[in-house]
């Protein structure tokens, strides 16, 4: 009788460690992201930004028509669109790259400086996007940062030169979930129109937009060129060109 | 007689406070630019650009500047005489003993602590509107934003404070 009690409770014991190590497997073979709330993207966390209005650009001495060729992501976020992993994240309806550059395109547009193609621009612009959305700060606090650099190019010359703008905003943290959504939103708007308005206001621009229009041969544009560069070129190739000149 | 003593009581409840009042605005724009270090200041890139963000942001509540511009932004003429630099450098920084903080926290010792050089300048002529100098003291185990957003709000209370007393003078 007593050896079929300590059988059964062998049994028993044996039985339980099967059942927790199915279990630790089973923990163990999940993915972690089926375990973690990881976000998704769904209408409700979907925030779209964009500016309220559009940033009054600097006036320049001889308004010059621009163009944006293309806007590189250099922030090195594998997932841009996500602005805030807490609380079932917070996500961009559209790249940050599409949302810089509506931004600078609407603002150039209403100041009536932007081209409708490269050709017909005077200067081009290239934009390289290093930081869009939320950043590290003090916690007590939703600190939003957009930071870009423009290489902005004279395609006659091929002469370029590079500006930096930075926007960044400060709003207040939020407990309930439709007001951190809220707050997050102003938040990073507010950062992009800083930067927009860094960039078209900053005398990084006007200096570029200065120089590069300087050095704009206005007279070898209107000329054929190779003829131009041959009368302008070194002293023996323009004694030979005398030369020829007076031999005829 | 009552409608004269009602009169006189609710003048006496509201001059106080339009008095106490701040003067909003005296100054068209406000330029804060990114703070330089001192050698030999160990703290993360990010800290600089946090403060500058803060501090901003500290400077707009002043209500003291009709607007606060970022770094580099070209101002009108015409408002040029009536807008403010403000740059500074941070000259000291001490991360603090977490530990001697536990012990003796009371007293200050141990904590973290941060100096600062303010300089205000006028845009226009490039005049000195004066120099504030800020120690910030924090416990080691806040970080370093949270003594950002503190030297932030003292450096903006210091700069009201001596352009309040500038205009007055």
């Amino acid at each position: 009788m007593a050896k079929r009690e300590v059988t059964e409770a062998k049994m028993f014991s044996q039985r339980c460690a099967l059942v927790s190590a199915g279990i630790l497997l089973g923990c163990a073979l999940t993915p972690r992201a089926g375990r973690a709330d990881e976000p998704k993207p769904t209408p409700e966390n979907t925030i779209h930004i964009q500016l309220a209005a559009p940033v009054p650009p600097q006036k320049f001495a001889k308004p010059p028509k621009f163009f944006i060729s293309e806007v590189i992501d250099r922030s090195g976020n594998p997932q841009p669109m996500l602005v805030l992993r807490e609380r079932g994240g917070v996500f961009l309806d559209r790249q940050p790259t599409q949302i810089a550059r509506e931004a600078i395109e609407q603002s150039l547009k209403a100041a009536d400086l932007l081209a409708p193609d490269a050709a017909s621009a005077d200067l081009v612009m290239q934009i390289y996007l290093f930081h869009f959305g939320l950043a590290q700060g003090s916690g007590l606090d939703f600190f939003g940062k957009v930071e870009f650099s423009v290489m902005v190019k004279n395609l006659k010359t091929e002469e370029s030169q590079e500006v930096q703008a930075k926007g960044t905003s400060i709003a207040n943290a939020a407990v309930r979930k439709k007001n951190i959504q809220k707050n997050v939103q102003a938040n990073i708007e507010g950062a992009l129109e800083d930067a927009v308005r860094n960039l078209l206001r900053g005398t990084q621009l006007k200096e570029a937009v200065t120089s590069l229009q300087k050095n704009n041969p206005s007279a070898s544009a209107a000329a054929p060129g190779g003829e131009m560069a041959f009368i302008q070129g070194n002293g023996d190739k323009g004694k030979s060109f005398k030369s020829k000149v007076q031999e005829r | 007689m009552r409608l004269l003593t009602a009169a006189l009581l609710a003048t006496l409840m509201v001059a106080p406070g339009v008095a106490a009042k701040d003067p909003e605005g005296i100054y068209k724009t406000a330029e804060a630019k990114h703070f330089t270090r001192a050698e030999g200041v160990e703290l993360s890139p990010a800290f600089t650009d946090y403060l500058y963000a803060e501090l901003r942001s500290e400077l707009a509540k002043t209500k003291l500047f009709v607007q606060v511009i970022g770094e580099g932004e070209a101002v009108e003429d015409a408002d040029a005489a009536n807008s403010v630099v403000i740059e500074g450098a941070i000259t000291e920084y001490k991360k603090g003993n977490r530990a001697t903080d536990a012990i003796l926290g009371g007293y200050g010792v141990g904590a973290r602590s941060l100096k600062l050089d303010v300089n205000l300048t006028r845009r226009s002529n490039k005049q000195n509107l004066g120099v504030v100098k800020v120690h910030v003291k924090v416990s080691p185990r806040w970080n370093e934003d949270v003594m950002a957003k503190v030297a932030a709000h003292q450096i903006a209370h210091e700069v009201k404070k001596g352009l309040k007393e500038k205009a007055k003078g």
